[in-house]
């Protein structure tokens, strides 16, 4: 359980820095579960903001989202730092936009926090339906206390946190600068059960179930938007020459769409699942990408998002590598 | 308008009588949510879901829709698309979707008739289903709308315990049911009366609301704001809200050819991206997320009314449900209300 006071106070700390522009982090939604990322530009700013298991979001988003414009006469880019609030998959994110050049280590100040795994919206809805209002949900221990109109409810996490969250092997910031709390100890292990169970399928059987996925994309791209790794300047489903995925919605475009976004994430997602997550359509995206990282666990001994001085995997090369796949 | 009583083990042949006379869309479970599709048989139906994941707007206005065909090169010609024109009930439709076609068909048939649209609108008989479980973020009631509104529909059908009480509201909904007469029984007062109940109940259940009235001025007033960079700062610029908003109409035409062959298509557009308005000289009169955020509800809350007379939104709250950074046009509709200019 992350202590919120002493997270308010990092948060001053940091966004009182004359280095600092702001500090990214989580407050209270608008309705029922929700929690909504926060930018905190004073000291003010911070007493609001708070950690919960229902702070979900990817914040590592937002540098590669930083938008410049172009700078009128005599006007000085702002490089002062972004600080941000990150759980250890969050910390992953930066790490590897950090090894591919997207950002250097000092444009960045980050607020770490452990995390036992965090609430899947769609679970908690199913269980607590139509929350109008905003809903609290504390740790304790194996459990959460989630409180309802003064009715106290006890829950086992397992019951409420993502699958994602369920195999994660990195629930303390891989980087940060300021910790709150303790590391935590975690014996959860990734085992890749639930890609090689759907792997052993007939291939029938797995096109017919991603034929059924992709058919329902709309293509919002939301996917992309919230994923960490997707920061392109342009990408390429947006450039119209060449045109690599035509702008039609239809089962072939979706699949080119969803597939060539995964291959661009081959040795760089670190499987937060924002791209699941902010899926209007539920298309279970985190498969395709859990796939690939087994993929490349295998072949190179590879994991992103752990070692911010490593040469990303497709920029480097091992002469040990067990490269079983060449013939 | 004539009113009916429908005995609920009667419903699915209330549906085989029409899907054997057009082609009938209603919503069918996908998973976790409904999505409209046509139909082939009643048991396909689910009216267990209060507002379908993609609303129904994308029946008339589809995300792809080809205008035309051609064959490219100098001896090329163009093929006229086909506009289906068969006859069409969308079945289960709410009434806050209902009202968003009322809202759009000012954009396709006011300055520029639009084929397309049209001829399925015309085509269209709307048969619409009071909602009795509105959603969390169900707001209809904040624009003088409820959840059993038969305003916008030909046909509305009210669940009053074990029957549906039947409205037939216009000539559409009289055509349809003309050769049905033995599925209905007329309505007694106490039928009427249950229906304004049912109304009443499921009204109580919407708790979320905004005030909507001089929003327009208001907004006039608040342009510059700081405000809106408030608002749009957590905004990933993905086109969810605006793809399953049931009165955002923005499209793009392309032309997707092979070799031999080509078509013209418009497809979904969405004023969250970036290069939605961004033009051939590299300029872009919205570069930011802040100036696309604010487009988003300025076009519904103020340049809309300001052309039609009408705000373009019915209070789904899908764009609220779906947004992955819980940008909330109910708070943003309010807060805006109390800036001061």
């Amino acid at each position: 359980m992350v202590n919120e006071n002493q997270l308010r106070e990092a948060v001053k700390n940091t966004v009182s820095r004359d280095d600092v522009k702001y500090v990214i982090g989580y407050k209270k939604g608008t309705y029922g579960f929700q929690v909504t990322p926060a930018f905190a530009f004073d000291s003010k700013d911070a007493d609001e903001l708070i950690f919960s298991p229902l702070c979900t979001n990817n914040l590592a988003v937002y540098p590669m989202l930083e938008e410049k414009l172009p700078l009128r006469r005599g006007e000085e880019e702002d490089t002062r730092k972004i600080g941000l609030i990150v759980k250890g998959c969050d910390s992953r994110a930066i790490v590897q936009i950090i090894q591919e050049k997207g950002l250097k280590r000092e444009d960045v100040v980050l607020i770490g926090v452990p995390c036992t795994g965090v609430i899947d919206p769609k679970k908690i809805n199913a269980k607590f339906p139509h929350q109008t209002k905003t809903v609290d949900v504390k740790e304790d221990g194996e459990k959460f206390v989630i409180t309802i109109d003064g009715k106290t409810n006890k829950i086992s996490k397992d019951e409420l946190i993502f699958e994602k969250c369920k195999h994660c092997e990195h629930p303390n910031p891989v980087l940060c600068d300021i910790l709150i709390g303790e590391e935590i100890k975690s014996t959860k292990k990734e085992d890749y059960n639930d890609v090689k169970t759907f792997e052993k399928k007939s291939l029938k059987e797995k096109w017919d179930f991603w034929e059924k996925q992709f058919e329902k994309c709309i293509r919002c791209y939301a996917c992309r938007n919230a994923c960490p790794m997707c920061y392109c300047k342009e990408c390429m489903v947006d450039q119209l020459s060449p045109q690599w995925v035509r702008r039609s919605v239809n089962l072939s475009e979706n699949t080119a769409w969803n597939l060539m976004r995964a291959f661009h994430l081959a040795g760089r997602c670190i499987g937060c699942g924002e791209c699941e997550r902010a899926c209007p359509m539920d298309i279970p995206l985190t498969k395709l990408n859990k796939m690939i990282e087994m993929e490349i666990k295998e072949m190179f001994d590879y994991t992103p998002g752990l070692d911010a001085e490593e040469k990303p995997l497709l920029a480097m090369f091992k002469p040990d590598d067990p490269e079983e796949f060449i013939l | 308008m004539d009113k009916f009583v429908l005995q609920k083990d009667t419903l699915p042949k209330f549906i085989s009588e029409m899907i054997s006379k057009y082609q009938v869309f209603a919503p069918v479970e996908n998973g976790d949510f409904a999505l409209f599709k046509q139909i082939k048989k009643p048991s396909e139906v689910n009216l267990k879901f209060s507002n379908s994941k993609v609303p129904p707007k994308a029946l008339l206005f589809e995300q792809t829709e080809t205008l035309f065909k051609f064959t490219p090169g100098t001896k090329g010609k163009i093929d006229q698309a086909d506009i289906p024109d068969g006859k069409t009930v969308v079945f289960g439709i709410r009434p806050c979707d209902a009202k968003s076609l009322t809202i759009l068909d000012h954009v396709f048939k006011d300055e520029y008739e639009d084929p397309y649209y049209l001829t399925k609108r015309k085509n269209t008989v709307l048969v619409g289903l009071s909602c009795t479980q509105p959603d969390v973020n169900c707001f209809c009631t904040s624009f003088d709308d409820g959840p059993a509104s038969a305003e916008n529909v030909d046909i509305l059908l009210t669940d009053i315990g074990d029957k549906y009480y039947v409205e037939v509201k216009s000539d559409k909904g009289k055509q349809l049911t003309k050769n049905m007469n033995k599925l209905f029984t007329s309505a007694n007062d106490k039928d009427g009366k249950k229906k304004k109940e049912v109304e009443k109940k499921a009204t109580d259940i919407i708790t979320r609301s905004t005030k909507t009235d001089g929003i327009v001025d208001k907004l006039d007033k608040i342009f510059d704001n700081p405000f809106w960079k408030n608002i749009a700062i957590k905004c990933l610029g993905c086109g969810t809200c605006t793809y399953l908003c049931p009165t955002c109409h923005c499209f793009d035409i392309q032309d997707e050819t092979t070799m031999t062959k080509g078509a013209r298509i418009r497809v979904w557009d969405s004023c969250m991206r970036s290069e939605y308005t961004l033009q051939a000289s590299g300029y872009n009169p919205r570069p930011t997320r802040m100036n696309r955020v604010r487009n988003r509800v300025y076009h519904k809350y103020n340049y809309y009314p300001k052309n039609y007379d009408i705000i373009a939104c019915v209070g789904c709250g899908r764009c609220i449900d779906n947004c992955p950074v819980n940008i909330d046009i109910i708070d943003v509709v309010t807060e805006a209300r109390e800036v001061k200019a």
